[in-house]
């Protein structure tokens, strides 16, 4: 059985998501659970592809060949994993704050996320402090992420955290912050729970903040 | 639709002369040598041009544009080099541009303590090994002279330092015929024998006239020897301005054109057919420091010039990129490294060589030849043009993208990222968080480091056991001698 976890894990790397959507079925069907398919197939395959993109091994294209093989396999799981009522790895609303029209940096940390295994609730660019409050009424995620490419959007990060504050929201979120602009520093002085520097990079910290 | 004609890609070139100017510095370099003449020291190459149309008039020879003219006519406009497992890895033909190391440095920048020091036999095999691992090198050259070796034998030693470090093709220099001899003995025994070595040649003699217009006895016999035996050879001048030439590039350029081409001329009277790489070195005789400057911007212009000049005879060229005048491997060396190499490429100069020499010429780095190994493919891509395809316009991809939210997860990026952009090896362009974990290192360090793992992991064919014999046979007769 570990040799088919361990083929998912290769076609995962490789970015065949035909190949995998066909080994979980037939996992599925030898009575491998959804969660060990998940835990020891899909993700132990992306956490390898992390690994090595963040060692210099893997070019972005390639990380996202394997996210799209990841989604694949995600297709058939998310439903069983539902009706079985198992926990996902964590919800993630994620955007491009308001003012802000840019769209490509954002889309990269949602992909990588989606690899790793997060629910990701997407609310685009452009998003109004209030757009963000309401979604995370509304879906309770564990986790925002904003994303702002120019300095002048960056100073939204702040509004949205106020209102997230304003609306009793702030503590049932952790929220993470990137974009060309943002540092680390400025993370910690608008209130921010983290900063991440590059897409491979918040997954580890949502991760982190997730767990 | 069906299928329609491809549009070309058009690749970058330069001209440095008009056609105007070619004619002009032409009839230049012919009057040079049918009014000036030349000096020449070598017995029986005078009575080769005085037998062939050329005369005597007081201590000069002069050649009449007649004997030029036939000797560039019979002269291969391309020549085949083979590396010394048989296997052609350089065709000097119009449009190709290969390059490789220099000659004979003094010193070099040690690899491990960074220090200036002199040359070892060692250091001549590592570099060949080095240039060897390195993909954009095509040939090597000694890049030193040896101070372990007799000063009497030091040439057949480069030589044979060089052929065990690399299996690609190099360019030698040797002192006299005695030396000659003996690097045609030992490359006969690599390439199979004679035959085999004409008709596969590994290696190419770099010899020269000294400017103004003196030909020597023994780098004549040199040339001689070559035409004898139908084998490469390269007979380049240096007309520095202000030094070997007139402070002018123009003035340069019309005498170091007449000089090489009495090269030309004598090979082909002793062996019509015989390959002979045209060109000359036009660095500038810095007026300050009295030192024959690499990184003067009158060496590209200059072998852009005299491209122009072989392209106009049909011949192939020789030049020099990837050097310079700096002592330590900084911005300086990278700057005139890669302005040389740019221009080499886009003037399409054949054989390019001196990548990897700092300080004027008198040192070698092994860093230097990591990093124009990375320039040399920089430029490359640049060259390579823009291809203007279906698969490129991408329309398909353009239409279906949402606007503002780009391409980087689009299957057309997907499929053509792999090819579509150039990939640097030795540029850093990782994020600055990285970057700092990685050490934060600058260029030089990462090709110090580049330069050892490419020695430790690459391996080299041995010499086959006959060039062993060969070398040991040759080697033991000189020890007697001494």
């Amino acid at each position: 059985m570990s040799d088919m976890m361990q083929a998912i894990a290769e076609n995962i790397y490789q970015g065949d998501d035909t190949q995998v959507a066909a080994l979980v079925r037939k996992a599925l069907a030898q009575d491998t659970t959804p969660e060990q398919v998940l835990a020891q197939g899909l993700i132990a395959g992306m956490d390898q592809v992390g690994r090595d993109f963040k060692a210099g091994d893997l070019f972005v294209p390639e990380v996202l060949v394997a996210a799209r093989a990841m989604s694949a396999g995600m297709l058939i799981l998310r439903p069983l994993l539902a009706e079985r009522g198992a926990p996902s790895v964590g919800k993630y609303v994620i955007g491009t704050v308001r003012g802000d029209l840019h769209d490509i940096g954002k889309n990269l940390v949602r992909m990588m996320l989606e690899g790793a295994g997060f629910e990701i609730v997407d609310l685009g660019t452009d998003v109004p402090p209030a757009a963000f409050v309401d979604a995370v009424r509304t879906h309770r995620p564990s986790l925002v992420g904003m994303s702002a490419l120019l300095t002048t959007t960056m100073t939204q990060m702040k509004a949205t955290i106020d209102a997230l504050e304003e609306a009793g929201l702030r503590d049932t979120v952790k929220v993470m912050i990137g974009g060309a602009p943002v540092t680390a520093d400025y993370a910690q002085r608008i209130g921010a729970d983290a900063y991440a520097p590059d897409a491979a990079t918040a997954v580890d910290v949502a991760r982190e903040l997730a767990a | 639709m069906t299928q329609q004609i491809p549009i070309e890609t058009l690749h970058p070139t330069i001209r440095m002369l008009s056609d105007e100017q070619i004619s002009a510095i032409h009839h230049a370099s012919m009057d040079i040598l049918e009014h000036t003449g030349i000096v020449m020291k070598n017995e029986q190459a005078r009575r080769l041009l005085l037998e062939n149309g050329a005369w005597e008039s007081g201590d000069r020879i002069k050649i009449p544009e007649r004997v030029v003219m036939n000797a560039i006519r019979s002269a291969p406009g391309r020549i085949a080099l083979y590396d010394r497992l048989g296997n052609l890895a350089m065709p000097l033909q119009p449009g190709k541009v290969f390059f490789g190391t220099g000659s004979d440095c003094i010193y070099t920048l040690d690899i491990d303590t960074g220090e200036r020091r002199p040359v070892t036999m060692e250091d001549i095999r590592q570099m060949a090994h080095l240039a060897d691992g390195l993909q954009q090198i095509d040939f090597c050259m000694s890049m030193g002279n040896p101070t372990d070796s007799p000063p009497d034998h030091l040439y057949v030693d480069e030589f044979i330092s060089m052929i065990t470090g690399s299996t690609k093709p190099n360019v030698y220099t040797a002192n006299n015929r005695a030396d000659i001899e003996d690097i045609y003995r030992i490359a006969c025994a690599v390439a199979g024998g004679e035959l085999a070595l004409r008709e596969r040649p590994f290696m190419m003699l770099y010899a020269e006239s000294i400017s103004p217009l003196l030909y020597p006895d023994e780098s004549v016999d040199k040339l001689l020897f070559c035409a004898e035996k139908g084998i490469p050879v390269t007979y380049p001048p240096s007309p520095n301005t202000g030094g070997g030439g007139p402070i002018t590039l123009a003035g340069a350029l019309a005498l170091g054109n007449a000089e090489t081409l009495i090269g030309l001329v004598l090979t082909q009277l002793v062996r019509p057919g015989t390959p002979f790489l045209y060109g000359m070195n036009t660095a500038a005789l810095d007026m300050k420091t009295a030192i024959v400057a690499y990184g003067a911007p009158e060496w590209p212009t200059g072998m852009a010039a005299w491209c122009d000049l072989a392209r106009h005879y049909g011949l192939p060229t020789w030049g020099a990129a990837g050097a310079t005048d700096s002592k330590t491997v900084d911005a300086q060396a990278g700057i005139e490294a890669s302005l040389t190499i740019m221009t080499a490429f886009l003037c399409r100069c054949n054989l390019v060589h001196d990548v990897g020499y700092m300080e004027y010429g008198s040192t070698s780095s092994m860093e230097l030849m990591v990093i124009a190994d990375e320039v040399i493919r920089d430029v490359r891509r640049i060259v390579d043009g823009v291809e203007v395809s279906e698969r490129t316009l991408a329309l398909d991809a353009i239409h279906r993208a949402n606007p503002g939210s780009g391409f980087l997860a689009d299957n057309h990026t997907l499929e053509n990222w792999r090819w579509a952009q150039f990939r640097p090896v030795l540029f850093d362009r990782n994020r600055y968080d990285r970057w700092v974990k990685l050490g934060s290192k600058d260029m030089t360090r990462r090709a110090n480091e580049r330069a050892k793992a490419i020695m430790a992991e690459h391996t080299v064919a041995p010499l086959p056991l006959a060039a062993q014999e060969t070398i040991a046979e040759v080697l033991g007769r000189r020890k007697e001698i001494d």
